[in-house]
């Protein structure tokens, strides 16, 4: 009886391996496996790097950013006009543009968009939770329709960035008759009219996305694009190597030497916007000496830090800003290279000749966070041959989340900064502005410094605005308001047969000039 | 052993049924205060480092985190009693169609482990008993004391590295194809989690039916049926297994709840698109309303399979009546 069963499950297993082992796989879909499945389509509801790699692709802003590049370029709009005064933008809107449903694109619908979030007394208003209203859409003082192809923005005060939050999915366009149709539910059911639309959504399987051949900028060249979540890194791995998915990110560190020699993948690498950082407790009563955080930058081997743990997929941080923020990257900043007698002497100088204890706060893991517990356990070591007794306390990310903003010694963050100007990553981690419930969790206040990036904020000519961030880097990297460590890169890797994947510096993953051998 | 009341075996089930609710109410108090008391906070979660303090203090109010704590309790019990658990705050979704479409692949993931667990842990209890102390024997304990003892998300990734890595027969991650798929495919997509998920169960049902069997087979009635010169075959098959079924029912009673808990780590593992993998990243995003539903749906389950394996004494053993 035992060995017949055995025998049945047998040919069961033998079975399911021949008629399940994977056909070839279609010539025209392709298959991302991402790290979660999305969690809302409702774009102003976003607040996720997996909703908005996939919604991206079905929706669209009235700018959009050169792909590659944090360039803006037209995007709904096809141009726009700002007032002497910085304070109205005109935009000439795209003609005939239909959304997914067929309804029409035109002012009016973005006026109605923008409406369901700033005004409560909208009836649309209830149809969600828009996390970024105040952020992104706090400083519009009228939205106003001029002619179904002309829209006019009115700011209370001048901010920079605004155009750059035109193509933050916060304030992308989607069809007025879907939402007054789902309500609530709209949340799965997204109508945009980007180059992608829809097909299905099965919760924690896939989804499923086909093309949209009357994109107005021309079809994509792949008729389906299919997301699968893979929570697991060596799953992402054996599924890529495998080919059972054609692009996914983020696989054990270890194993991408083993990839780029693959001869059926490419490991795609650049820069991206993102830091990792320690921040510094700016009030503490030795921590508040610019010296003792000088010291501790030049303590730290950023360097092996990179190689060891994060095989290289990872740059040293010389300040908040990456290279790839251009022109407003400063890169005559203080150096602070990996020099134990220098940290030493300025511990000496600073009245701390024998060293000091402090509590390292650190998630165990964290969107962004690389190996938060292995990096903190270096930095451990690294500070302690100065003498400074750095005391580990791990938290699950959302407790951490919690006690990071409230005073901690020193404490390990990273910011991947969802909108490409350099005013979301200075003002919004280093202006006295932003003291904690907000993201300034060191209490870093330098009068210059504020100054600089208020003026920043306002300066919309970006000749005239790139010095006054090129100068605030100078600045806050001399006053170290944190242990500047690394600038992640992203590594996508993808099966060979994807042709023109290109990365995007805010970690998007743009699919419509995409084709498949 | 279960004597409630007259009314027969309706009234015995009435009577759990009704003892369901205090036990039920008990979770639902127990995971609202220990979601609602961990550190940390949905709307800051969500909005990360661009929140402003107006943007979390308008999230709080709009998802009602603003209220006392036992207000936010008794509203949230309130609708849970008309059947609505709400929405989840960062999906927007509907939690109880939510968690339901989940269950279902938790339970299919649950079944094929349950499976895994009888066709390897019975047998080989069964044939450690019967051949006790033989090299068998030793051999088969020897693995289930190794199988109770490996953590699932090692196995998991181990299996993962021979299987899907390594020799590249079977799929790493999800419940389907991508291209999509039919039974087949997902029989093929559940070998791998079943297996990580089986093998402590089968471990643990290996060792009570050895115990259990041993038990039976030293007993009179066994010797006699071994002297009226009956088959070992049919002495096991007819007369022990009978007798040595119900502690065997009782481990797999216990095993749906290890397996049902098993299954979060399996679930994320694999990518497995059930309640585990789904409460998981609830938890993390201190998704209340979901995490609350999914505990409540999986303690129901939970009560419900404690009751039927009560039922099915009476099934396996005739002795056994509810009245």
């Amino acid at each position: 009886m035992l060995i017949r069963r055995l025998a049945a499950l047998a040919l069961l297993v033998a079975f399911c391996l021949v008629t399940g082992a994977a056909a070839a796989p279609p010539k025209d879909a392709m298959v991302v496996g991402l790290l979660a499945e999305p969690v809302t389509m409702d774009p102003p509801q976003i607040t996720d790097l997996n909703s908005a790699r996939i919604t991206k692709r079905i929706f669209e802003g009235l700018v959009a950013q050169e792909l590659g590049s944090y360039k803006l370029v037209p995007g709904l709009a096809q141009s726009w006009e700002i007032s002497k005064d910085g304070l109205t933008y005109t935009f000439k809107l795209r003609p005939n543009v239909t959304f997914h449903d067929g309804t029409p694109f035109n002012a009016e619908a973005v006026r109605f968009c923008f409406e369901r979030q700033l005004n409560d007394k909208s009836p649309y208003y209830a149809t969600g939770t828009y996390p970024y209203v105040k952020s992104f859409l706090g400083n519009i003082a009228s939205v106003e329709v001029v002619d179904p192809l002309t829209l006019q923005i009115k700011l209370k005060a001048q901010l920079a960035p605004f155009l750059q939050y035109l193509a933050h999915q916060s304030l992308f366009v989607y069809s007025p008759e879907a939402l007054k149709k789902w309500g609530k539910d709209i949340v799965k059911r997204p109508v945009g009219t980007g180059p992608f639309k829809l097909d299905a959504w099965e919760p924690g399987v896939k989804v499923v996305l086909v093309r949209n051949d009357g994109y107005w900028g021309g079809a994509p060249k792949v008729r389906q694009a299919i997301y699968v979540p893979i929570i697991e890194a060596q799953a992402r791995l054996a599924a890529i190597k495998t080919g059972e998915i054609d692009l996914t990110m983020d696989v054990p560190p270890d194993s991408l030497d083993d990839l780029r020699k693959d001869p059926n993948v490419v490991v795609a690498e650049s820069n991206s916007s993102a830091a990792w950082y320690i921040a510094l407790n700016t009030r503490h009563p030795i921590l508040k000496d610019k010296r003792v955080r000088q010291a501790l930058n030049y303590a730290v081997n950023k360097d092996a830090i990179i190689r060891d743990i994060l095989k290289g997929t990872a740059i040293v941080s010389r300040g908040p800003l990456s290279p790839v923020y251009g022109p407003y990257h400063e890169e005559s900043v203080q150096k602070y290279p990996y020099d134990l007698e220098k940290a030493k002497a300025l511990l000496k100088d600073a009245g701390y000749p024998g060293g000091f204890e402090l509590t390292f706060l650190v998630p165990e893991s964290g969107s962004g966070m690389q190996s938060p517990v292995e990096m903190a356990t270096v930095i451990q070591a690294n500070l302690a041959t100065v003498g400074v007794k750095a005391k580990i306390q791990t938290l699950e990310w959302g407790a951490y989340l919690k006690k990071y903003l409230e005073a901690p010694d020193m404490a390990e963050m990273s910011w991947n900064p969802s909108i490409g100007d350099p005013d979301h990553m200075m003002y919004m981690l280093l202006s006295s502005d932003r003291f904690p419930p907000a993201f300034n969790a060191g209490f870093y206040q330098n009068d210059k410094v504020d100054d600089l990036l208020r003026k920043g904020r306002t300066t919309v000519d970006e000749k005239a605005r790139v010095p006054l961030y090129r100068e605030a880097q100078k600045v806050i990297v001399e006053d170290a308001p944190w242990i500047f460590v690394d600038h992640g890169k992203q590594v996508i890797i993808y099966r060979k047969r994807v042709q023109g994947f290109k990365l995007h510096p805010n970690f998007d993953l743009v699919l419509t000039q995409v084709w498949l051998q | 052993m279960a004597a409630v009341g007259g009314g027969g075996l309706q009234g015995y089930v009435l009577g759990r049924l009704l003892l369901a609710v205090p036990v039920l109410f008990g979770v639902s108090l127990l995971v609202f205060a220990v979601m609602h008391l961990a550190p940390g906070d949905p709307a800051a979660i969500m909005l990360g480092a661009q929140a402003t303090r107006e943007d979390v203090e308008r999230l709080h109010r709009e998802l009602g985190l603003d209220r006392p704590l036992p207000v936010q309790y008794a509203r949230w019990l309130g609708r849970v009693g008309q059947g609505d658990l709400g929405r989840s705050i960062p999906l927007g979704r509907e939690v109880l169609p939510e968690v339901l479409t989940r269950f279902r692949a938790t339970l299919i993931l649950t079944g094929g482990a349950l499976l895994v667990a009888l066709v390897i842990g019975v047998p080989a209890g069964i044939v450690s008993a019967t051949r006790q102390y033989s090299w068998l024997d030793r051999l088969s304990m020897g693995i289930a004391v190794t199988g109770v003892s490996l953590p699932v998300f090692w196995t998991g990734i181990m299996l993962i590295i021979v299987f899907s890595l390594t020799l590249r027969w079977l799929p790493s991650a999800g419940m389907f194809s991508p291209y999509g798929g039919d039974f087949a495919d997902l029989l093929w997509h559940l070998v791998l989690p079943a297996i990580t998920l089986g093998t402590a169960s089968a471990a643990a049902l290996a060792r009570m039916t050895r115990s259990s069997v041993l038990e039976i087979v030293r007993q009179d009635f066994v010797r006699s049926a071994r002297a009226k010169g009956l088959a070992e075959r049919a002495v096991v098959g007819r007369h022990v297994l009978k007798n040595a079924v119900n502690p065997v029912v009782t481990v797999l009673g216990i095993q749906v709840g290890t397996l049902l808990g098993g299954a979060i780590l399996t679930e994320t593992v694999f990518s497995w698109p059930g309640l585990g993998s789904m409460m998981v990243r609830a938890i993390q995003a201190r998704d209340y309303p979901l995490v609350q539903g999914g505990v409540l749906l999986i303690a129901t389950t939970f009560v419900g399979v404690n009751l039927l394996v009560d039922l099915l004494y009476a099934v396996f053993d005739p002795r056994i009546r509810y009245e």
